[in-house]
């Protein structure tokens, strides 16, 4: 029955054994080892859920980055159709251009002209005149009996103005 | 596997056959080449051998109980002496345990101290009076239990202090190694027990628990290393388990809610359950005992148990060495595969046992810090809950 009875002394050094392990271990001992586990737990806990909202932000970011590209496509689209536009315009306005200007120069080139054969109509009158002049006093001086001759000599003479020209 | 399985049979059977070969006409010199596991018992059965005197139960309650000194490794006729601090009739005496030993009388002073080996003090310290009548002084010895207490606590002291200290130097580096092995011992006490039990009051009964987890745990376990400083049934011996189950009584008691004394005084049971003759209220208070009780039995029922098993064992090899050589190698064989087996359950079971008691404490202490806040659902379905109570 000993093992039953439960001996004074060793219950006593037990108690006081324990209190000391226990008071020391209370103070010194187990704080900072259960801090240490709060605070990693939570760290822990924190990290997955700043992972978590980091990861998030991430795929905004990136949805945000494919929007924002999306979009300079869209304009850089807009802006070659623009240019292409505005070439076909200016293509057109140089072309528009060009053509007055050819019409100015051939109008002008036309009214030369016609003055040039005016003159040139002018000159060959007075020419022709002369020669009529010519021709009628030599007529007049050869006699003027014969009509035939008359006729030839006319021919004559303007075949001769003819051949001069 | 089947290789490391052979590797040891085949050692076994070394460890059996080797002392057959030594053995002239004893048997005894056969544990000579036994398991440390043996050897404490194999020189107290050499011993008693030698006398003719092979008694199994006495070695076996020797074992179990506390001495005054304690073995030294592979002798049993030498025990490393231990102070003897009585308080006498007279006052304090203190001397050392080797002066009473093997019954020998030690007067100090006018007080005649010895160990009586027969009758009812058999194996205490009583002091003699002059008229011949022996009587029990005060006794604070420092006995092998008591020296087994103390290395226990600087084991636990040691394995608790420096993770504490790496972590108010280090802040977040994990620790490594050993200490980080002991953290995760004490994580998963701390966060998967006591957290999981106490939820917020977690902290205010943590360091008492996780004290008692290792003071337990370390305490298992030296009992299971042989030779000095271990081999001292500190977890089998109940003045140790119920020191341990009083202190988890009054922390339960002292810090107990004041629903938790109502549910004790006042529980929520039909009137008549209760008054005139409080019936409930005794069953309760009786409870109150029951637990401390079942804690202190239980652990030192099952350290003990560990105990006297590997030591039968043990002994079971003795107990054939008188019927010839072809039964003693038998013996020898089947004793020390299972010897091995319970060592290594014993190894388990020191774990056990030593979680088993401190969730029992956390659950005590945290059935006594419930809140009211239960008794309002408890008032809505007051029958039902009655009669669960009243079930209980």
């Amino acid at each position: 029955m000993e093992l039953f009875t439960p001996d004074f002394g060793l219950v006593f050094w037990m108690f006081v054994a324990f209190a000391i392990l226990f008071l020391l271990l209370w103070k010194k001992g187990w704080p900072a080892i259960m801090d240490m586990i709060d605070k990693r737990a939570d760290l822990i806990d924190k990290g997955v859920e700043y992972a978590q909202q980091a990861k998030d932000q991430l795929d905004k970011a990136q949805q945000s980055a494919e929007q924002i590209i999306a979009d300079a496509r869209h304009r850089q689209a807009d802006i070659l159709r623009e240019a292409d536009h505005m070439k076909d315009q200016i293509v057109e306005q140089a072309r528009q251009e060009a053509r007055t200007a050819a019409q100015k120069e051939i109008e002008s080139a036309r009214i030369a002209i016609a003055q040039e054969r005016k003159e040139a109509e002018k000159q060959f009158r007075d020419q022709v005149s002369l020669f009529a002049l010519d021709i009628a006093s030599k007529v007049t001086r050869k006699d003027l009996s014969n009509d035939s001759a008359q006729s030839q000599l006319v021919t004559n003479l303007l075949d001769e103005i003819e051949n001069k020209n | 596997m089947m290789k490391r399985l052979s590797t040891i049979f085949a050692s076994l059977f070394i460890a059996a056959v080797a002392p057959l070969a030594m053995m002239a006409d004893d048997a005894a010199p056969a544990a000579t080449a036994d398991t440390e596991v043996a050897v404490e018992n194999t020189a107290a059965a050499e011993h008693h051998e030698a006398e003719e005197d092979f008694k199994p139960k006495d070695i076996i309650f020797e074992h179990l109980g506390d001495g005054y000194g304690w073995e030294v490794p592979f002798n049993h006729h030498k025990r490393i002496p231990l102070p003897i601090i009585v308080w006498a009739s007279d006052g304090l005496h203190v001397f050392s345990s080797s002066r009473v030993a093997h019954g020998a009388t030690y007067r100090d002073g006018d007080i005649e101290f010895k160990i009586p080996q027969e009758g009812d003090y058999k194996g205490k310290l009583v002091e003699i009076k002059p008229d011949g009548s022996v009587e029990k002084p005060l006794d604070f010895s420092i006995t092998k239990n008591v020296l087994a207490i103390f290395f226990t606590v600087i084991i636990v002291i040691l394995c608790v202090m420096p993770l504490g200290k790496w972590y108010r130097q280090k802040g977040y580096v994990a620790a490594r190694g050993f200490k980080g092995a002991l953290e995760a011992l004490y994580e998963f006490i701390y966060v998967s027990l006591i957290k999981a039990t106490l939820k917020e009051q977690a902290r205010r009964f943590a360091p008492y628990l996780l004290t008692v987890f290792m003071f337990i745990f370390v305490a298992n376990l030296m009992g299971l290393v042989v030779v000095f400083p271990g081999g001292a049934n500190l977890t089998g011996n109940i003045a140790i388990t119920l020191v341990l189950a009083l202190i988890t009584f009054f922390i339960t008691n002292i810090f107990g809610t004041k629903h938790y004394w109502k549910e004790i005084l006042w529980p929520d049971v039909p009137l008549w359950l209760k008054f005139p003759l409080p019936i409930m209220p005794v069953i309760e208070i009786f409870g109150m005992f029951t637990k401390p009780a079942a804690l202190t039995v239980r652990l030192f029922a099952n350290m003990m148990g560990g105990h006297i098993i590997v030591i039968s064992l043990t002994l079971i090899i003795f107990i054939f060495a008188k019927m010839g050589v072809a039964a003693l190698s038998g013996a020898t064989v089947v004793s020390m595969i299972f010897q091995i087996f319970m060592l290594l359950i014993d190894v388990l079971v020191s774990f056990i046992q030593a979680y088993v008691f401190t969730m029992l404490s956390t659950i005590f202490i945290s059935l006594a810090q419930e809140h009211g806040h239960e008794e309002h659902e408890k008032h809505k379905e007051a029958a039902p809950a009655a009669l669960s109570e009243t079930a209980k």
